[in-house]
């Protein structure tokens, strides 16, 4: 059933009879009916694609197999970078640290996320309001916002120390956030958690208004408690909502490279190194550009993955999969 | 059911309903008060003396009240070299995505022609690749090309993020004006261009801002390239100027948050402008469901 305008008009594009024009010359035929003012609107986007992304990425993978230090040329060297990788502890840590960051950050936006969406749809005054103020972090340059929870959880004068010991007077006496190993990685996540939890309610929101009343009247003749309805009707209708959000914060979240770097740089002791964080020391810190480069690429069987996964949600999310 | 029962299961409803407000706006709050806190903090403490941040006194108000921080940020830092950087990064690369953004979304959601299917797979890919994994060759493609450490660097490599994200977000726009309009247009004697200049830009005008807006968040707030690509002190932007603060033994949190501040007041005073058209843009470039 169309819903929005735009669908039903394709609908009915779909019934009609294509309009054939009455002479097609051969190019037309061949390169479709726009193709001047096409190719001449996408070409900017096709050299910028191939020279921003598609080149600098074969480029890594070659540079990935090589022996490359700065200023010197590369010397090919297969997948040593990767069979040494997979071997060497820092990096297996790493590895571990950014699944743990990724799936402990988005598994808290998730719950985060789906609550405010529930609660601003459940009949909130000022719902505008709430959601606009809520957004904001999601706005906010990283950087500084990596930079106030530096200040706040600082070990001396901080003030969630502050808050902790003197006003509230849970803990006895200050904690070290960042600089001890075992609160460094929750205080990050809290951070990613605090910056992305936003995107999350808000998509949530936008799929729960499209879903239609009626459903939910039908639910609640039916006597479907509040439990039931959230189940049975929001679910399934922000389905794909929820996976698209949650695969592109996924992605998102395991190559966040400011928060952490801002935050602890990787410390203490390797507590917090994900793998972002991981290449840019490699590269820019040992200067070792070729085992870098097969950091960065390391995941990209998985990277891709999710990424291909992804697109086709997304398409479809637009009715043209 | 008999009457009374109805009116007693009303009443329990009723007092049920009272009960989810209650807790829905409880649990509002304290997000609202988690969410600005941070910020509440960092206005704050811009506009503490140090004597006063070391002696944990009046922790949540300043006393005395100082501009100090702004005026030793803004007399012996770079700061405002940083400022005016991040200004011509930001809008620059904002012009650049947005114009070939719209011209390209344009002709992926509308005119028929080879490759169409093949390019808006690519651009949601690019849209899709995180710049972690990009850095290192881009800063080697920048280098190649002689932009290395310089402004026309960044304005040339910020494209690579801004306009896929402009061009997925606008194609969505593009798809939801009804292609009637520009066909009656066309019938009238307008050219196929003449159709989209005239026509579908104006009604796109709402989606364009949005894009445009977080063309310009994303660069003003992208740290990964611009920490790689400069060296120089003078052409740092603002969060690699700032990230630098910390870098010393000394923290100067007081100057440091008063860059904060100003780092982060046009993006929100555009946000708080334009809300309406963010919200919206940020629901339709990432998730249409």
């Amino acid at each position: 059933m169309p819903t929005t305008v735009a669908e039903q008009f394709r609908t009915k594009e779909a019934v009609a009879p294509a309009r054939v024009p009455q002479r097609p010359d051969g190019l037309k035929r061949w390169l479709g009916p726009d193709y001047r003012l096409g190719f001449l609107f996408v070409l900017p986007i096709v050299v910028l694609v191939a020279v921003l992304v598609a080149y600098p990425f074969c480029y890594a993978i070659y540079l990935s197999m090589t022996r490359k230090y700065v200023g010197l040329p590369p010397v090919f060297v297969g997948f040593e970078n990767y069979v040494k990788l997979t071997f060497d502890g820092f990096f297996q840590r790493a590895v571990v640290n950014s699944f743990v960051f990724t799936g402990g950050s988005v598994a808290v936006k998730l719950v985060l996320g789906m609550s405010m969406a529930l609660v601003l749809t459940s009949g909130i005054r000022f719902r505008s309001f709430w959601t606009g103020v809520l957004l904001i972090p999601w706005v906010a340059p990283t950087v500084v916002s990596a930079l106030n929870f530096l200040w706040i959880y600082d070990g001396s004068l901080g003030v969630l120390n502050y808050l902790l010991v003197k006003v509230f007077r849970i803990l006895p006496q200050g904690v070290g956030w960042l600089s001890e190993p075992g609160t460094a990685m929750a205080s990050v996540i809290a951070v990613n958690v605090w910056r992305g939890f936003p995107f999350f309610g808000i998509s949530f929101l936008a799929g729960m208004k499209a879903i239609p009343g009626e459903l939910y009247e039908a639910a609640a003749v039916d006597g479907a408690t509040a439990v039931k309805r959230f189940r049975y009707v929001t679910l399934p209708g922000i389905r794909n909502i929820v996976i698209i959000v949650m695969l592109l914060s996924t992605i998102w979240t395991f190559n966040d490279f400011a928060i952490v770097y801002v935050l602890t740089k990787g410390g203490p002791g390797g507590a917090t190194q994900v793998l972002p964080v991981f290449t840019y020391e490699m590269a820019f810190g040992a200067q070792r550009l070729g085992e870098a480069i097969a950091v960065a690429l390391y995941m990209l069987p998985a990277l891709a993955f999710v990424i291909i996964v992804l697109a086709r949600y997304m398409r479809r999310g637009r009715g043209r999969a | 059911m008999s009457a009374v029962a109805l009116g007693k299961a009303r009443r329990s409803q009723a007092a049920a309903g009272r009960l989810q407000a209650t807790v829905s706006y409880a649990f509002l709050l304290t997000l609202l008060l988690i969410v600005l806190f941070p910020f509440f903090w960092m206005i704050i403490t811009s506009f503490k003396n140090e004597d006063q941040m070391r002696s944990l006194v009046s922790m949540f108000w300043p006393s005395p009240f100082v501009t100090d921080n702004y005026r030793q940020l803004l007399g012996k830092t770079d700061f405002l070299s940083w400022y005016r950087n991040s200004i011509v990064v930001a809008v620059s690369s904002t012009l650049v995505a947005t114009a070939i953004g719209t011209i390209g979304a344009y002709a992926l959601a509308r005119l028929r022609f080879l490759g169409r299917a093949f390019m808006s797979s690519a651009v949601l890919i690019t849209y899709l690749v995180p710049p972690s994994i990009l850095f290192i060759p881009l800063y080697a493609q920048i280098r190649s090309l002689g932009l290395a450490d310089s402004l026309t660097g960044l304005i040339a490599a910020y494209p690579s993020f801004t306009v896929p994200f402009v061009t997925w977000l606008l194609m969505g726009y593009f798809e939801s004006i009804p292609e009637e309009l520009e066909e009656s247009a066309m019938i009238d004697g307008a050219t196929r261009f003449g159709a989209f200049y005239r026509v579908v830009l104006p009604l796109a005008a709402p989606g364009l801002l949005a894009a445009a807006l977080y063309a310009f968040t994303q660069a003003w707030n992208e740290f990964l390239y611009a920490l790689v690509f400069i060296t120089d002190v003078k052409l740092r932007t603002l969060p690699v100027g700032l990230s630098t603060f910390i870098m010393g033994d000394v923290y100067g949190w007081g100057y440091l948050m008063a860059g904060a501040v100003l780092t982060t007041l046009p993006v929100i005073a555009a946000y708080i402008y334009l809300q309406k058209y963010m919200v919206e843009g940020l629901t339709a470039g990432s998730v249409k469901g």
